[in-house]
């Protein structure tokens, strides 16, 4: 490349499954795989941000070699459906009437998310000179019952398309999906394998960074590579010697504060300042009801509060997320959380 | 003097006569771009062809059947029902209802009309439409009677207990007319499936700018107003999106009020009558100081409750200012939006009771300690609409498309992780936003998005 590539997290990102920092055990697995040619669905396990989705693509790269493209495709399965392809489900579930049989002129019920997304990339035949397509399905505890539809769908088109299934919660799939998947557990990268990239990086942008540094902004991190290299990026700006204070002060700036100075506010008492705040992260950050609501009930667990102030408060997030489920303006039932939290902190 | 009526609207005033006098807006069948007019001049000739066909064919079965034996009785004959009627689809203002009376009047043709103002059960339309498409009236033989055109505008509003089994007779008519049938509709509707099944469907979609701004310039000329600069006449235009009679409608009220500098400022007092309604029946809704009173207020208005109950939530503050209060009137609110989350999920209107009650009545009553102030409280659009499904705007779009082309990153992961993390970058100098921007191709609107 001709020109320098100006965000790091980029211009890092590994060009094959070689040169992914760490996870020595699923590489030499999915290489193996790789010779064999051939393997069954396989199932990613392993927290979040910690590379899942960027090996999977790498893998499936490498295994589908010059056709990649053609028989590759990546769903998103926490993205909900817009408003077009939405219409379009719609429209297929449809049995016309000129059809014969007793399902003609009703509407089968297939989940619009299989319809739409998955369905026209199984069922297309293989392209090029590849055994078969791999389908990988991020978030897919998202999908909740749709998880069912997948079962026969992994059986009919299992010879046409594989699918890798990324997850971070086992515990909410289905047990027949597991039992139909080679489950591979991902850890976080460890300590010594973060240390040799990030002074690979410190190198090459010549930067210096002492091994202290390196194990807070491996706990900053929390172990996300890139959240990693973004924080090291933005301290190598002000100064090329990178120190504890810089790297302190640069994640302040990342979002979770955010949420954390969302629950200080509030327990102060102020409500329209509150709920202004909350519209701004809301808007900016475009976390759904659920996400927000997880955000805060981590948060919360972080901060500095008495055992009774934190079960209250949990208590009252439970009970706001519970009536959210059937709600349909987010904003009512976030202040509705809100103001409670607000009238709470005048009792402390 | 100038000798126009006022009370005529222009919109009327200048309905096209003709199909030929008229800008005819584009429309597809399918993927195939056809021309509208000519599309309808055939299906209307067609059906009569087809209609006389039929009916000679049907006499004669009539005469056979007369003699002979039942089992050998033969059944009459239908017209096709893809030649009965035609739906056109399209977005409000463009001229779908246009079209078919100047079609009608070009063909010499009566137009009979059902919209959604009319209640639609089965017996009303039965009423009003079967007598005209089966029997002609005495008076037809006498004198020389014109040909009948149905045109069900509407279709789409077709809906709920009221218009309850019109569908079905719909689809009846359409077996067993003997006039063509157009019918008209602004969206997809599920429950209208059966009826796309039968029929062909136009999409009509809205004119170009240059028409609408030809035709707009057309009635200012005639109308003798020269006041209105060429930039605001512009913003009324793109505020239409290509809505013809909103268009009109606006000009007519600018035109036929005094004029003013401050066009603009007009334009948004067009529809500041609607919104007055909705701004004091908010400030008296906090007055009530009962359950009851607080819902006559809601009911005897007809702001829609879908959108009232979030006016309610952006004004609360304004009127409530204890926390106590406070939580106590968000308590009611979101219960409120809870019931009104399960009606539409299961379609129990039943429950409704309790949502007008409880985001009426029991939020206002929530105010024990706030004194009513006695000046004048402003009420605020409310800003913040949340949508329940994750959206992006279409500058935003834009954005992750050229990102995805050098980096592959989820929609949701953009805007929570990558988007602050490049806002932040580029915040520390310009230097830092020009190489992020060079990379990236990106445009200025776009550039914006990183400050």
């Amino acid at each position: 490349m001709s020109k320098e590539i100006p965000i790091w997290r980029v211009k890092y990102y590994p060009k094959n499954l070689a040169q992914v920092c760490g996870r020595e055990e699923v590489k030499e697995t999915l290489m193996h795989i790789i010779q064999q040619g051939n393997f069954p669905h396989l199932l990613f396990i392993g927290a979040q941000g910690i590379g899942k989705t960027m090996i999977a693509q790498l893998f499936s790269k490498e295994f589908l070699g010059k056709d990649y493209n053609a028989n590759f495709k990546l769903v998103y399965a926490d993205v909900p459906l817009n408003d077009e392809e939405r219409k379009q489900a719609r429209a297929e579930a449809y049995i016309s009437t000129s059809k014969i049989g007793s399902v003609a002129g009703r509407t089968i019920a297939t989940p619009a998310f299989i319809q739409v997304k998955i369905k026209p990339f199984v069922q297309l035949k293989v392209l090029g000179d590849v055994p078969f397509k791999i389908l990988i399905v991020k978030n897919f505890e998202a999908l909740g019952s749709n998880q069912q539809g997948f079962r026969r769908l992994m059986e009919i088109y299992g010879t046409n398309c594989r699918m890798i299934l990324i997850t971070t919660k086992i515990s909410s799939i289905i047990d027949p999906i597991i039992s139909r998947c080679q489950i591979i557990l991902f850890s976080p990268v460890k300590l010594d394998d973060f240390k040799d990239l990030i002074l690979n990086i410190a190198n090459k942008e010549s930067l210096s960074i002492s091994d202290d540094c390196i194990e807070i902004l491996y706990q900053i991190s929390e172990g996300k590579i890139s959240r990693a290299i973004d924080i090291l990026q933005l301290s190598s700006i002000s100064d090329n010697t990178i120190t504890t204070e810089i790297l302190y002060e640069i994640s302040q700036k990342f979002h979770n504060d955010l949420i954390r100075s969302l629950i200080m506010v509030a327990l102060k008492g102020d409500f329209p300042k509150t709920r202004e705040l909350a519209r701004n992260i809301l808007s900016n950050y475009k976390y759904s009801v659920q996400e927000l609501y997880k955000l805060l009930l981590i948060d919360l667990n972080k901060l500095p509060l008495s055992k009774i102030t934190r079960i209250n408060l949990i208590n009252l997030i439970a009970d706001s997320d519970f009536r959210s489920l059937d709600g349909r303006d987010i904003d009512i039932q976030i202040s509705a959380l809100l103001s409670k939290i607000c009238l709470f902190s005048e009792y402390l | 003097m100038s000798k126009r009526k006022p009370d005529i609207p222009w919109v009327e005033k200048y309905r096209p006569k003709s199909i030929k006098e008229m800008a005819l807006p584009t429309a597809r069948i399918g993927r195939q771009r056809v021309k509208i007019d000519e599309e309808l001049t055939k299906f209307v000739n067609q059906f009569f062809e087809e209609r006389n066909k039929i009916n000679k064919e049907n006499r004669e079965i009539r005469e056979f059947n007369r003699t002979a034996i039942e089992k050998d009785q033969k059944e009459e004959k239908q017209i096709p029902s893809e030649k009965t009627a035609v739906l056109l689809e399209g977005p409000p203002g463009i001229g779908k209802t246009s079209i078919v009376y100047a079609l009608a009047n070009d063909l010499n043709m009566e137009v009979i009309e059902t919209n959604a103002s009319d209640t639609r059960t089965r017996d009303a339309l039965e009423r009003k439409l079967k007598e005209t498409t089966k029997s002609r009236g005495i008076m037809d033989f006498i004198t020389e009677s014109k040909e009948k055109l149905i045109l069900i505008d509407e279709i789409d509003g077709i809906y709920g207990v009221q218009d309850r089994g019109a569908i079905p007779t719909v689809l009846d008519l359409i077996q067993n007319t003997q006039f063509p049938i157009i019918m008209c509709a602004n969206e997809y509707k599920t429950n209208l499936q059966p009826l796309y099944n039968k029929i062909k469907r136009y999409e009509v979609h809205p004119l170009p700018k240059n028409e609408v701004t030809k035709i707009t310039k057309n009635i200012l000329k005639k109308e003798n107003i020269t006041s209105l600069k060429n930039e605001d006449l512009e913003l009324i235009i793109d505020k239409n999106n290509g809505d013809l009679r909103g268009v009109i409608n606006d000009i007519q009220g600018i035109g036929q009020g005094k004029i003013d500098d401050d066009v603009k400022e007009l334009i948004l007092s067009l529809h500041r009558d609607n919104l007055e309604v909705i701004f004091t029946l908010i400030r008296d809704l906090f007055k009530v100081s009962s359950l009851r009173e607080a819902r006559y207020l809601v009911d005897k208005s007809d702001v829609d409750y879908n959108f009232l109950y979030k006016w309610v939530n952006e004004n609360l503050l304004t009127f409530i200012k204890s926390n106590r209060e406070l939580t106590e009137a968000f308590e009611n609110l979101s219960l409120a939006d809870e019931i009104f989350g399960r009606i539409r999920t299961t379609q129990y209107w039943g429950l409704l009771p309790y949502f007008f009650d409880l985001f009426a009545g029991a939020v206002a009553l929530s105010r024990t300690e706030t004194p009513l102030s006695k000046g004048f409280q402003r009420v605020v659009f409310p800003r913040y609409t949340s949508g329940t499904y994750f959206s992006l705007t279409s500058i935003e779009k834009e954005f992750i498309e050229k990102i995805k082309n050098k980096y592959q990153i989820s929609e949701i992961d953009f805007v929570q992780d990558f988007l602050p993390f490049l806002k932040t970058l580029c915040g520390t100098s310009r230097k830092q936003l020009k190489n992020i921007s060079d990379w990236l191709e990106l445009d200025t609107k776009e550039k914006k998005l990183l400050k």
